[in-house]
């Protein structure tokens, strides 16, 4: 599957990697470039880079999703005094994001829903709309498994597109500010011929053929709903440790808490948002005592619904995008989404089976 | 993305006494008002009175509830306790947690931060023309007070009116003297227990020893009442299952439930109930449309099902 489906000759381009330092050159001019950078033997991470020759074009995913660049971890929100109350506005950064995966944009995209939606955020709007985004195609590796979720494509997300084609790099612009950037670069680029349409329509038909990992997610939600009592649940729950590391590094997990940091006199002081885990303890506490989700397996549970067929929340639709980092970051091995929906289905299907026979 | 708007019209000026109304103003931002009065109701449990409020906290309507910001402390989401709100804001917290344990430490010209008013309330409209049973457990009696103050405030818009309130102990009883002025105009049916009866220090006010549920009985309730109910979450099983043999349709009971709701806008996830915002599409919601909702009631883990 291609990127853009309809062959648009006028918005495609073509850029030889030879001239990539050229390309780069041009696009940190926009502002501060953040690109995968190895990090260390298995991991790479989102960093600020000056030269082209930092940036890991192999890297497959990111320690953090790029959803930090504009909902950092920790942020002030609010500051106060003894006269008012004031919105924290920090000077914006405009911050040039190379390199994100169809997984990723498509996080991206919910994120955007989520945060543009009702009473708009208007901390992540601010530092959404101050940054360009370079989408960059990929190969999957044994956790990838956006294919399955839908996510495989980008169709959202990004300004700039740009598709790997052996020795050239396959262009295509999204929005306004990706053509205005084109139209910047075409000194460099030259215009897709139909060979390169056609060399570009082959590199994503590769990939799909490429994946190895995955499953039918045509009845996520009623495999969700049937096996909400299955015993897999309980074992999944014995073994998680309540750590949290699944939700910072998905791509689409926004849950927030809201502290203040006071003066020591509290005359002063701000109001923060942290990233907060649906995993913790405390999570769903109110006050008496009452958790509405007090063991792993409810919290477990509870988290694998919202990424598997969503929530009433402005997204309202499966929040996973299949890009792996549960699986790979988890420490107890039980945030195999793929193993554990398959099992689920596995267990539905002989259920229905049953229902059959009878 | 594209326009790099740098330049946002937010000026901190105009965002501090300005709430919602501007899109470009952060929706986590506070407007201050002075606590203006503090009456203790039972042990523990203060009605703060709040002056100087934003103009759009008249718009409050039963069941609604605001963020409640102690600078330093956090915020806390607290019910509206009356039927309408004017120049001032009535809120009745009991001493619980980090939030309202500093509240306890405030004197009347302190200010506070309010957010709000947020959520969706009882459907007062829809009770229109019906007899309205209003079921309060606890400090559940708070928000209902919103409801029929405002049943009463139109009382001609309603049929028979009951409120049902039942308590721990008999002097945790809050509004006590309301409640007697209530009784005496006979506007509301009014029926009061306490797993503990001890000496009751409103004498005209006759508490029976029992249970929520067991007053459900006494009320002889027609099968057409439209209920609303607010309790600790222990209570909505029992008085769900009271109300059903009693005839009641599921489409005619709603229920106030309790979630910390952190941002109140359906951005944190604190209050999600079976993938519902609470903070949004509740607190109040029809028990209909909690059927099919895991974590409504109760802790899930007792399997317990409405």
């Amino acid at each position: 599957m291609s990127v853009s489906s309809e062959k648009n000759v006028q918005k495609s381009f073509t850029l030889p990697k030879s001239d990539f330092d050229k390309f780069f050159t041009l696009l940190a001019q926009m502002g501060t470039v953040y690109a995968a950078v190895k990090v260390s033997e298995q991991s790479f991470a989102f960093r600020a880079v000056t030269s082209a020759q930092q940036i890991a074009f192999d890297a497959i995913r990111t320690i953090l999703p790029p959803k930090k660049f504009f909902y950092p971890p920790s942020e002030t929100l609010i500051k106060y005094d003894k006269d008012g109350i004031y919105e924290n506005e920090p000077e914006l950064e405009f911050k040039v994001i190379f390199g994100v995966h169809p997984c990723d944009l498509a996080g991206l995209g919910i994120m955007d829903k989520i945060f543009s939606s009702g009473h708009a955020d208007s901390h992540y709007m601010r530092q959404r709309e101050a940054s360009f985004v370079f989408g960059h195609s990929c190969m999957p590796d044994k956790h990838c498994f956006c294919q399955s979720m839908g996510s495989d494509c980008a169709k959202s997300g990004y300004d700039i597109f740009l598709t790997d084609i052996d020795s050239d790099y396959f262009i295509e612009a999204l929005t306004p500010a990706g053509d205005q950037f084109i139209a910047l670069a075409q000194p460099i680029l030259a215009g897709a011929t139909d060979k390169d349409h056609e060399r570009n329509h082959h590199f994503w038909e590769t990939r799909s053929a490429a994946f190895t990992n995955g499953f039918n997610s045509s009845n996520l939600k009623v495999t969700m709903e049937g096996e909400w009592d299955n015993k897999l649940w309980d074992e999944l729950g014995e073994r998680c440790l309540s750590c949290g590391s699944c939700t910072p590094v998905c791509p689409t997990c926004y849950c927030f808490d809201l502290v203040d940091i006071a003066s020591l006199n509290n005359d002063s002081g701000s109001r923060k948002r942290e990233w907060d885990s649906c995993q913790f303890t405390g999570f769903a506490k109110v006050n008496g005592d009452y958790n509405f989700r007090p063991t792993p397996v409810d919290r477990l549970k509870f988290w694998y619904r919202h990424k598997l067929h969503g929530f009433d929340d402005a997204y309202a639709d499966k929040t996973c995008v299949g890009c792996g980092r549960c699986t790979v970051s988890c420490p107890s091995g039980i945030d195999d989404i793929v193993a554990v929906v398959k099992a689920l289905q596995v267990s539905s299907a002989a259920k229905s089976n049953e229902v059959a026979d009878a | 993305m594209p326009e790099s708007n740098s330049q946002s019209s937010c000026r901190p000026d105009s965002c501090v006494q300005n709430n919602s109304s501007n899109e470009t103003c952060t929706p986590y931002l506070p407007t201050r008002a002075v606590l203006s009065k503090i009456t203790e109701m039972a042990y523990d449990n203060f009605l703060f009175e709040f002056e100087q409020i934003d103009a759009i906290f008249r718009s409050c309507l039963p069941g609604q509830f605001v963020e409640i910001w102690i600078p330093g402390a956090g915020e806390s989401p607290i019910s509206v306790c009356s039927g309408s709100v004017g120049k001032t804001l009535q809120l009745l917290i009991r001493k619980a947690g980090r939030v309202t344990k500093a509240l306890f430490n405030l004197k009347p010209g302190d200010w506070v931060g309010l957010r709000g008013p947020y959520g969706h309330g009882f459907p007062v409209d829809l009770y229109k023309g019906k007899n309205v049973c209003m079921i309060a457990g606890g400090l559940g009696v708070a928000p209902l007070r919103s409801v029929w103050q405002y049943l009463i405030e139109h009382r001609r818009d309603y049929g028979r009116l009951v409120l049902i309130y039942g308590m721990k102990n008999s002097d945790e009883i809050l509004f006590a003297d309301e409640l007697m002025a209530l009784r005496h105009s006979q506007k509301l049916e009014l029926f009061l227990a306490a797993e503990d009866v001890t000496v009751c220090h409103i004498a005209n006010l006759e508490i029976e020893a029992g249970r929520v549920t067991d007053l459900l009985d006494l009320a002889e309730l027609s099968t057409d009442m439209q209920v609303a109910i607010c309790g600790p979450p222990v209570m909505y099983r029992f008085a769900v299952e009271r109300l059903r043999r009693l005839g009641i349709a599921d489409e005619n009971i709603w229920l106030s439930l309790e979630r910390h709701m952190k941002c109140g806008i359906g951005k944190c996830g604190h209050c999600f109930i079976g993938g519902k915002f609470a903070c949004q599409e509740g607190p109040v919601f029809q028990l209909t449309e909690l059927a099919n909702l895991n974590e409504v009631i109760e802790y899930p883990r007792e399997k317990i099902q409405i």
